[in-house]
């Protein structure tokens, strides 16, 4: 018994070591946040405590962001994974509901196109889709940037799990009265999908949010530069200033974590069915 | 009695007219999204294929010629271009299987109702939440000269690494930050296939006095292997298209040791302009990881009636 306990005592230690680990970047960067680029290195080298917590707290950092256009990037980011959440939940659930609800023929053909779009990631093709785009003419474009990220086979996926797992007694009923199959989606499957469609929407929030290596190749008008090519740039701009880079990093982390703290037991869910019911 | 056949009839002419409004309906739900995939997924991947086999003079206004496997026989007779799938290869063998072991073990150490549990679980996974590319910087930072973790390492009284300026070091910084963004994320997946083994087993297990490690490698270990199964081909897939540490970070380099093959087709494609070296180097990507991803498939699905 005795034994047991001290186990216990030391596994809830170990656990709280290891979220510190996790946890200590973070407050780094929070903390070089709120205090000049020379003072955050000043702290490290040689290491003082003082580098967890800002001696001369400023503003400065956030202020120089923001004079720098930092919030017409972080507008960019918002609209185009805002836009992007709703378009592409709208089109990922009626897509979805075929594949789970309608009988048709040619259902299973069309479902591997789906799951095979999850097999190639998308970042391994960006590179061949960013040359047909610039042919196209839709390199420098909100559309080019919102594109990608609506055919989104997780998406999709997800959202069929969970209509196989709705009765499908409700459609029948429905469908003896009448209903046409955008009714019973409508009316039926979508009130009940909640839970699923917000796991869905955070699929493709996250989608955009992190979005790199696409932004950058099919746009080259920095006024459309999203936020995480912005922080690259100023990275790579000031050899000195690290104090903006701070601030606009730690601006584009809080925006998810808070998404993702208030969604969190959602997203548990969605994944769940994702991994381990295919 | 002839009542019956003819209402048979009417069944099947209905029904042969309602399979038709089904498809219809199916049809219309589904074109965004299949357009979408095929445009966008499925097109390209035959364009890099296609693109492999021809070869063009930049900025020419010619048509690319058809050269077959020329390209693909240019790239085989490169040093360069070994080196990158060595270096590729190296990364993956070593980050892929350290992320699920240690993400296995803090989803076995989160799941055995610790207090507050769930605090540890949000504050592992909060790293994921934040863009990879902000939290490439900060840790390109981290790992400066005068940073914090060669702080922590002299206070220990150890000499200061280099890190990602060494030709030993990169690689090993890069698994570093990647897996402190990775590790959390994949620890969710398998927290929740954990928590979906009915724990009749384990009870089972312990009546016959089975010990802790027994029960975890007979029991838990064959329940888990789904999403034991999906975390490891997502994150080796994951890893295969890493781009934004290696070209925020080091460029491929010191030496050409951090030069991963997604980063030399973009390398190949934009800053060398030359699009078809890029697009067979992609297609010998692709072909790898999906041999890995079938080989994991063999190992670990076995028996699986999928």
């Amino acid at each position: 018994m005795i034994k047991n306990r001290i186990g216990r005592t030391g596994l809830t230690a170990l656990a709280i070591i290891i979220s510190l680990l996790f946890l200590l970047p973070v407050i780094w960067l929070i903390a070089s946040t709120f205090r000049t680029a020379n003072e955050t290195f000043a702290s490290s080298s040689p290491l003082s405590w003082a580098a967890l917590w800002p001696q001369h707290w400023t503003l400065a950092n956030i202020e120089s962001a923001v004079n720098n256009g930092f919030l017409q990037n972080l507008g960019n980011s918002i609209f185009v994974a805002g836009v992007t959440v709703v378009v592409g939940l709208a089109i990922s659930a009626m897509a979805a509901f075929a594949l789970a609800v309608i009988p048709f023929r040619g259902r299973a053909a069309t479902f591997s196109i789906v799951v095979l779009s999850f097999l190639v990631p998308f970042e391994a093709i960006a590179i061949p889709l960013s040359q047909s785009f610039s042919q196209w003419g839709l390199s420098n474009s909100f559309l080019a940037l919102i594109l990608p990220g609506l055919g989104n086979g997780l998406a999709v996926f997800t959202l069929r799990q969970f209509f196989l797992g709705v009765p499908p007694s409700l459609a029948e009923a429905a469908d003896m009265d009448g209903a046409g199959w955008a009714r019973i989606f409508w009316s039926i499957y979508l009130p009940l999908a909640r839970p699923a469609l917000i796991g869905a929407g955070l699929i493709l929030f996250l989608f955009q949010w992190q979005a790199y290596l696409w932004p950058i190749l099919v746009v080259s008008n920095s006024n459309l530069d999203l936020a995480p090519v912005a922080i690259s740039k100023s990275f790579g701009a000031f050899t000195n200033n690290y104090g903006q880079v701070f601030a606009e990093t730690a601006v584009l982390a809080v925006i998810p974590a808070i998404v993702l703290l208030a969604l969190q037991r959602f997203f548990v869910t969605s994944v769940a069915s994702t991994g381990s019911k295919e | 009695m002839t009542a019956l056949p003819q209402s048979r009839q009417l069944t099947k002419r209905a029904g042969r007219s309602r399979s038709k409004r089904n498809l219809l309906a199916a049809a219309i739900f589904l074109v965004p999204t299949v357009v979408l995939i095929l445009v966008l997924r499925v097109v390209p991947t035959f364009v890099a294929a296609s693109q492999s086999l021809h070869r063009g003079i930049p900025g020419s206004i010619d048509a690319p010629a058809f050269v077959g496997a020329q390209v693909y026989a240019g790239l085989f007779q490169s040093p360069g271009f070994w080196q990158t799938l060595g270096q590729t290869l190296l990364f993956n063998v070593i980050v892929n299987p350290l992320q699920i072991f240690i993400s296995l073990l803090l989803a076995v150490l989160l799941t055995r109702g610790l207090p507050a549990s769930g605090v540890w679980r949000t504050l592992i996974f909060l790293p994921a939440a934040v863009p990879l590319a902000g939290s490439t910087i900060v840790w390109g930072l981290a790992l400066r000269p005068d940073g914090p973790v060669n702080g922590v390492l002299q206070a220990l009284g150890l000499p200061a690494q280099p890190f990602l300026t060494s030709p030993n070091q990169v690689i090993g910084s890069l698994i570093l930050i990647v897996s402190w963004i990775g590790v959390g994320y994949w620890m969710i997946f398998l927290i929740a296939g954990l928590n979906d083994i009915p724990t009749v087993y384990l009870e089972a297990a312990r009546m016959d006095g089975a010990g802790a490690l027994r029960t975890f490698f007979s029991i838990t270990i064959p329940m888990l292997r789904r999403p034991l199964l999906f975390v490891l081909v997502a994150d080796t897939v994951s890893n295969f298209v890493l781009f934004a540490p290696v070209q925020i970070l080091t460029n491929g380099g010191p030496q050409g040791q951090s030069n991963f093959l997604m980063f030399d087709v973009y390398n190949q494609s934009y800053n060398l302009s030359n699009p078809y070296a890029g697009s067979a180097e992609l297609v010998i990507l692709l072909v790898i990881m999906i041999a890995i991803v079938t080989v994991q498939f063999r190992l670990l699905g076995r028996g699986e009636d999928n």
